[in-house]
């Protein structure tokens, strides 16, 4: 019987991870360089970790894929395809057109066609413009002479009457019948020019989602699974490959999620700091009840200001391969980093350059290397740097808490070496098995999640009325996502009341998350 | 003359407004964006003292009101701003020579230069207040007999109303009923004013401040120098009656938000060494009211207050604040004009419901760096 085994991979920018997990249990891990083909990389690493595990193709339930493909395809603006905006939304707005305070070389690869048209929506959800049809009509036969096709619809107050989107959207599919448009409300909250941007970076990323989700759906078949593939979004939650081929900015910022999930998958903690101490910096986040804390300013994509939920992680300079040197007897750490060249470059491994790996193994606290090449570094010097390394550990979570009680600690990544002493306010350190493919194994224990971001009228519908209701919203929009309905939990209620509004007006987030429905149901 | 031209100069300029706001006034971002979209077109913002002005030109002030939430999904229209300008000229029956803003500190500081900017229409050097504050009746020009109405109301569908008030607090209700009847966003123009009354009655130069202290920070930044220290030589002018000091620097162990009948209350602990025990302590109305050193009252309103990040020196608004942070705070003398008794009587410490008298920075926390 293994038809409980499921397959976890990260597509990284440098390494493919796999892990073959039964229920609780991590089978096998593997770990192999990204091609630039994806699948190759895949495939190879795939192949072996199921023969490692011992596990046939047929005897997978499910697939779980964390990428960082898109977000680096942003970045580095590849593979982009040219965009329109049509926004919904005079008499009001048309100050700031979309695009504004967009980088020269984002526009100069997706352009900045766009159009302003009637209609929206107040906060209330009533209507202060028409839909304009005709506006719409014209828009869309520009469009097919420009020949765009990648269009992003956004209009004022969506997250509150998404309908006007929809309705908008069906006017320009009479003319562009191939178009591929992106609603705001389905990728953003509230704040027009943050979700419009979502909105633009989706539309920009989409024909990408298709062939990247089509080499890896290819990548399976060639190696006969045929369980259905789901990849992993930003709040550790999973996808369906068909939702992330329609919204692949759900999934851009999956690759800290499912570390800091995998972590506490791998513990069995559900609150907890989480450090992954790499060869260059250390990145900290906050597991909230089983999720990453997720930042609450807005957030750059790319040089785009968007109001995207990403992971809360702090990074500091600070890893495995960071140079030390000294102002007289006063250590000084990075913040350069050796990096990749660390085999090549610390002490321990015949180089010349002083590294924090190499304090680690003056200190005893790791073996690697040859440790006779550091036995001239002075015994002083090594504690004043581990001081230093702990002192800024602390510090760093102690930024990363919301209260002063201690916090249990889970250390991830090849770097934890580093950390060899109890750390203030730090309650117990973790160092779980299978922490270098942490990743992976998010990747393979996600679930699935719904969210409501609206404002809510306390005073009509009475504050428990519409809470009920917001949260009734979450657990549809969980179901609709693929779980599993009697496994669906409210997870986190916020409510911020508004100034400068009629009394009881409150707008409230809701997330609601539940187990993947099994592939027969869905 | 004073141009606005750069981005740069905007990015200063919403740091220094931020800055200036002392908790509040709202995010500049939109009004950031309008005034660069502005530039993207080819104009600029034209700046230019009082006292370029002709005792018998007419000023009016211009002002987004609104809740935050709502103005980042609205946004701005440039047909209603002119719109709202062709209004005023037509029910004030006079041409407007200049703009001034009301309030300098946070969004409200950017529009009037976009107005400007867009309708050519110069903006002066100064405001109602050098920071912000949340009524109408808080600025200068209402203490010194320049009523904010009769006003112009409008909205982006073309509602429009007039409103004249008998008092500065009522045209506050009064604006506030119309705001939350209209969807809770208009724009309005208040304070119609004389020359002679920008002259007289203005906290000066604030648009320059905004600047200043916006490339202050940034220079700081880039020359690896001390951003406070820095800013703490800009701002102190005794000879004009200005005192700046740091007032404490440590780390957040506490910050309690809560909404009172539309206003945001709360306070923020702060403490210098690693534990919790709290050593200092700043109280939020919307804006930080008073910064107390161990319950004593080191500044407090209208002096303004602001909390920075320790590292960056960039400004926080009571919203950012958040457990953990280091932060460094900066305590300002407001402008003389802010503290004279006619003008206490309406935005001292007591209308605030803090029951002390005022008291100047530079007689409550004579250490310059505690």
């Amino acid at each position: 019987m293994r038809e409980t085994a499921r397959l976890g991979i990260d597509v990284g920018g440098t390494n493919t991870d796999a892990v073959v997990m039964a229920g609780e249990k991590v089978l096998a891990s593997e770990k192999r360089s990204t091609t630039a083909d994806v699948s190759s990389g895949v495939i190879s690493v795939v192949d072996a970790v199921l023969k490692k595990a011992g596990v046939g193709p047929q005897d997978l339930a499910q697939v779980m894929i964390g990428t960082t493909q898109f977000i680096n395809a942003f970045v580095q603006r590849r593979q982009l395809t040219p965009v329109a905006a049509v926004r919904v939304s005079l008499p009001k707005t048309d100050g700031i057109p979309p695009f504004i305070g967009w980088p020269a070389d984002l526009i100069d690869a997706v352009g900045e066609q766009s159009y302003l048209v009637g209609g929206g929506s107040f906060y209330d959800g009533k209507e202060y413009a028409p839909l304009d049809i005709q506006g719409l009509a014209d828009a869309a036969h520009d469009l097919r002479a420009r020949n765009i096709k990648s269009i992003a619809v956004i209009a004022n107050f969506a997250p509150v009457r998404p309908d006007i989107e929809r309705r908008a959207a069906e006017v320009l599919l009479q003319t562009l019948p191939d178009a591929d448009i992106t609603l705001s409300s389905e990728v953003g909250g509230l704040g027009l020019i943050d979700r419009e941007n979502a909105a633009l970076i989706n539309a920009s990323l989409r024909q990408l989602s298709r062939s990247v989700v089509k080499a890896l759906t290819d990548a399976f078949e060639k190696l006969g699974i045929h369980a259905p593939i789901y990849l992993s979004q930003n709040d550790g939650t999973l996808i369906s490959t068909d939702y992330a081929t329609r919204f692949p900015i759900l999934t851009c910022s999956a690759g800290p999620t499912n570390s800091i999930r995998g972590a506490a998958f791998l513990t069995g903690m559900q609150d907890a700091i989480v450090i992954d101490v790499g060869g260059t910096t250390s990145d900290f986040g906050f597991l909230v009840r089983g999720f990453p804390r997720e930042t609450a300013t807005p957030h750059l994509i790319g040089g785009v200001r968007t109001n995207f939920r990403m992971p809360d992680v702090l990074s500091i300079a600070l890893g495995g391969g960071t140079l030390v040197r000294f102002d007289g007897s006063s250590p000084r750490l990075g913040p350069d980093s050796v990096g990749y060249q660390l085999s090549q470059r610390a002490l321990v491994f015949g180089g010349r350059d002083l590294t924090l790996t190499d304090i680690a193994v003056r200190a005893g606290h790791a073996r690697i290397g040859n440790p006779a090449a550091v036995q001239s570094v002075d015994q002083t010097a090594v504690t004043a740097v581990l001081d230093r390394i702990h002192l800024q550990m602390e510090d760093t979570i102690d930024q990363m808490k919301t209260n002063s009680k201690p916090v249990p600690v889970i250390l991830v990544g090849g770097g934890h070496i580093l950390i060899s002493r109890p750390l203030r306010g730090v309650s117990e350190i973790q160092r779980p098995q299978h922490a270098e493919v942490a990743n992976a194994v998010g990747a393979a224990i996600s679930l699935v999640s719904g969210r409501v971001d609206k404002i809510f009228d306390f005073a009509a519908l009475g504050r428990d009325g519409a809470l009920a209701k917001a949260r009734k919203e979450a657990v549809a929009a969980a179901v609709a996502a693929g779980a599993a309905p009697d496994t669906v939990e409210i997870v986190d209620i916020v409510e911020l009341p508004m100034t400068h509004m009629r009394t009881g007006s409150v707008h409230v987030k809701v997330r609601a998350v539940g187990q993947l429905a099994t592939a027969g149901a869905a | 003359m004073q141009t606005i031209a750069t981005d740069l100069d905007i990015k200063d300029m919403a740091r220094g407004a931020v800055f200036l706001g002392t908790g509040g006034g709202g995010d500049p971002y939109v009004g950031e964006l309008y005034l660069r979209r502005q530039l993207v077109e080819g104009r600029s913002a034209q700046i230019i003292k009082a006292d370029e002005l002709p005792d018998d030109a007419f000023v009016i002030s211009i002002a987004g009101v609104g809740a935050p939430t709502v103005i980042v999904e609205h946004l701005v229209s440039t047909r209603t701003l002119l719109r709202l300008l062709e209004m005023s000229e037509k029910y004030y029956g006079r041409k407007v020579d200049a703009l001034i803003s009301a309030e300098i500190g946070g969004a409200n500081s950017m529009f009037p230069l976009a107005l400007g900017a867009r309708a050519g229409v110069p903006v002066i050097d100064g405001d109602g207040m050098g920071r912000a504050f949340p009524h109408l009746e808080m600025t200068t020009f209402s203490v010194y007999g320049c009523a904010a109405s009769p006003c112009v109301l409008l909205d982006d569908s073309g509602n429009a109303t007039y409103v004249h008030a008998t008092t500065d607090r009522i045209a506050e209700n009064m604006v506030r009923s119309v705001c939350a009847s209209l969807g809770s966003m208009i724009y309005g123009a208040f304070y119609p004013m004389s020359g002679r009354q920008a002259k007289d009655l203005a906290v000066r130069d604030t648009i320059s401040q905004t600047l200043e202290i916006g490339r202050r920070i940034r220079h700081a930044r880039e020359s690896q120098s001390d951003p406070v220290e820095d800013l703490l030589v800009l701002l102190n002018d005794p000879a004009a009656g200005r005192h700046a000091r740091q007032l404490f620097m440590g780390r957040i162990v506490d910050v309690r938000h809560e909404t009172r009948d539309g206003w945001h209350w709360g306070e923020v602990l702060i403490n210098s060494g690693r534990g919790d025990e709290p050593e200092f302590s700043v109280e939020i109305q919307n804006e930080y009211l008073v910064a107390r050193h161990r319950g004593r009252t080191v500044t407090v309103v209208p002096d303004l207050i602001s909390v920075l990040d320790a590292e960056s020196a960039e400004p926080l608004t009571a919203e950012m604040l958040s457990y953990g942070q280091r932060v460094r705070v900066i305590g300002y003398s407001a402008a003389p004009i802010m503290r004279r008794p006619e003008a206490l009587r309406v935005f001292g410490p007591r209308m605030f419901g803090i029951e002390e008298d005022f008291r100047g920075i530079e007689e409550l926390s004579t250490d310059s760096r505690l």
